[in-house]
């Protein structure tokens, strides 16, 4: 009998701490990939190609915050401590410094997290909220056929996840992130020839049929562990590089006249995803944790972003 | 929404503040002098909205409208939860009382009582949530959320 073929990607754990370098090990070793461990920067540096994805303790990642610039498939920043979530400053400077990837919550959730995300870049297979949510969770979509109907999708999820035995509380941030979600996609997303995004002064109430390339599309499923929205546009222009930075609370808001449609909807969600194709798909998937009281998860919530091939 | 010319004016807001909420206007409606706006029905804020409601408040703080810093009262969680993303609104306004998420570790509710804001002002001036009852089973209640994010806004 021969074993079925793995992938020939090469994962690398950078931790100093011992325990934590197994717990890392053993959880992204669910992949078959080969596992390089190392506990500092020197070493990292050494086994870093460009095919490596690279699992980085928060605290190392931020002694040289521009280590994500190096070649690799993808750097990802996880809590220093197994049952501690990242602290809510260190996730604002990884965001500051335009990591893509930061896992801020602690065990279990940084296991379910990091292997999801680990998955979707070895598979390359980055769309889709049902790689979140256990597989017999039904999933339930709304596809807007005009402008005016961002009300009208909003209230019916806002309704659909109260009456499955969610809190309103729940209800209530799922209201704010899939109206500033779908706000994205239907004015801030649409692109010109030019470059110009053309609807982002469009009155905000006004009708308008969306055409088949104009549609934006409303998943959402829950598992009793999260509550993942996913809202889809078919623009593909939302450009994940830039937003990190705009996410960080330090630099969030200062005043409400900036853009503040992506930093409320991630300040309300427990890890917030963007999956870009470019000229073809963006996709965001904000989750809620509905297992834990808030205060025993990570302040600020995890971020990734993928860049991949629409579905 | 309801304007009650007072004195204070007193303005009491329902329902969503979203793109189409329009609460410029409402300046102009106002007599000189003090304005208390209740929000405790409030039920929905969205970006928008939010850069509208932060524009009032700042309109009605311009000294040409004569109106002080205005006065808060049953600030609704929805509001709560964005202001306080606002390093803005820090410093700006006085809220005498607001909704607050609370969450029952003996029997789970979840709750959203009304907090006095100025019986307890050096306890949410340090970030330390009041005490609730639970509804249910009359245990202390806590607050759902991290007090540095949630009470930041009374933080001198």
């Amino acid at each position: 009998m021969q074993p079925q073929a793995t992938s020939r990607e090469k994962l690398v754990v950078a931790h100093p701490d011992r325990k934590a370098q197994r717990a890392l090990q053993r959880l992204v070793g669910a992949t078959l990939c080969p596992v390089e461990v190392v506990a500092d920067l020197d070493a990292l540096k050494r086994s870093v190609d460009a095919t490596t994805i690279v699992v980085i303790d928060g605290a190392l990642a931020l002694s040289q915050a521009a280590l994500h610039e190096l070649p690799a498939q993808a750097w990802i920043a996880v809590p220093g401590e197994g049952s501690q979530a990242m602290d809510g400053g260190m996730v604002d400077q990884l965001l500051v410094a335009g990591w893509q990837h930061i896992v801020a919550h602690p065990m279990p959730i940084l296991a379910e997290e990091l292997l999801a995300t680990v998955q979707k870049l070895i598979r390359a297979d980055a769309f889709g909220l049902e790689k979140y949510v256990a597989w017999g969770a039904e999933v339930r979509s709304y596809v807007l056929a005009d402008a005016r109907e961002r009300d009208t999708a909003v209230a019916a999820l806002a309704r659909d996840v109260v009456s499955v035995g969610l809190p309103e509380r729940v209800g209530s941030l799922v209201s704010v992130i899939a109206d500033e979600l779908i706000a994205n996609a239907l004015y801030a997303a649409p692109v010109d020839a030019k470059g110009a995004r053309f609807r982002s002064a469009e009155p905000r109430d006004a009708a308008r049929p969306l055409a088949a390339h104009e549609g934006v599309t409303v998943r959402w499923a829950t598992d009793a562990r999260y509550l993942a929205i996913e809202v889809r546009d078919r623009w593909g222009t939302l450009a994940p590089a830039t937003i990190s930075g705009r996410l960080a609370s330090s630099a969030k808001l200062a005043t409400a006249d900036a853009g503040m449609g992506l930093p409320l909807a991630y300040a309300c969600c427990n890890q917030f995803v963007i999956n870009v194709a470019p000229r073809a798909m963006t996709e965001v998937i904000a989750l809620l944790d509905v297992r834990y009281k808030p205060t025993e998860l990570g302040r600020s919530a995890s971020f990734h972003t993928f860049v991949g091939t629409a579905p | 929404m309801t304007v009650v010319a007072g004195p204070p004016a007193r303005i009491t807001l329902v329902g969503r503040i979203d793109d189409s909420a329009g609460l410029g206007p409402i300046i102009a409606t106002l007599p000189p002098g003090p304005v208390v706006i209740d929000t405790a029905g409030v039920t929905f804020v969205n970006s928008i909205g939010m850069r509208d409601w932060i524009r009032f408040l700042r309109a009605l703080r311009e000294p040409t409208h004569d109106h002080g810093i205005p006065t808060l009262e049953n600030v609704a969680d929805v509001l709560m939860t964005q202001m306080n993303l606002l390093a803005e609104v820090r410093g700006t306004l006085r809220i005498a009382s607001f909704h607050a998420q609370y969450v029952c570790n003996t029997c789970g509710r979840e709750d959203i009582p009304v907090i006095d804001a100025i019986a307890h002002a050096a306890q949410l001036a340090d970030l330390i949530a009041p005490p609730s009852p639970c509804p249910e089973c009359r245990s202390a209640m806590e607050l759902a959320d991290f007090p540095e994010r949630y009470l930041s806004i009374f933080r001198p």
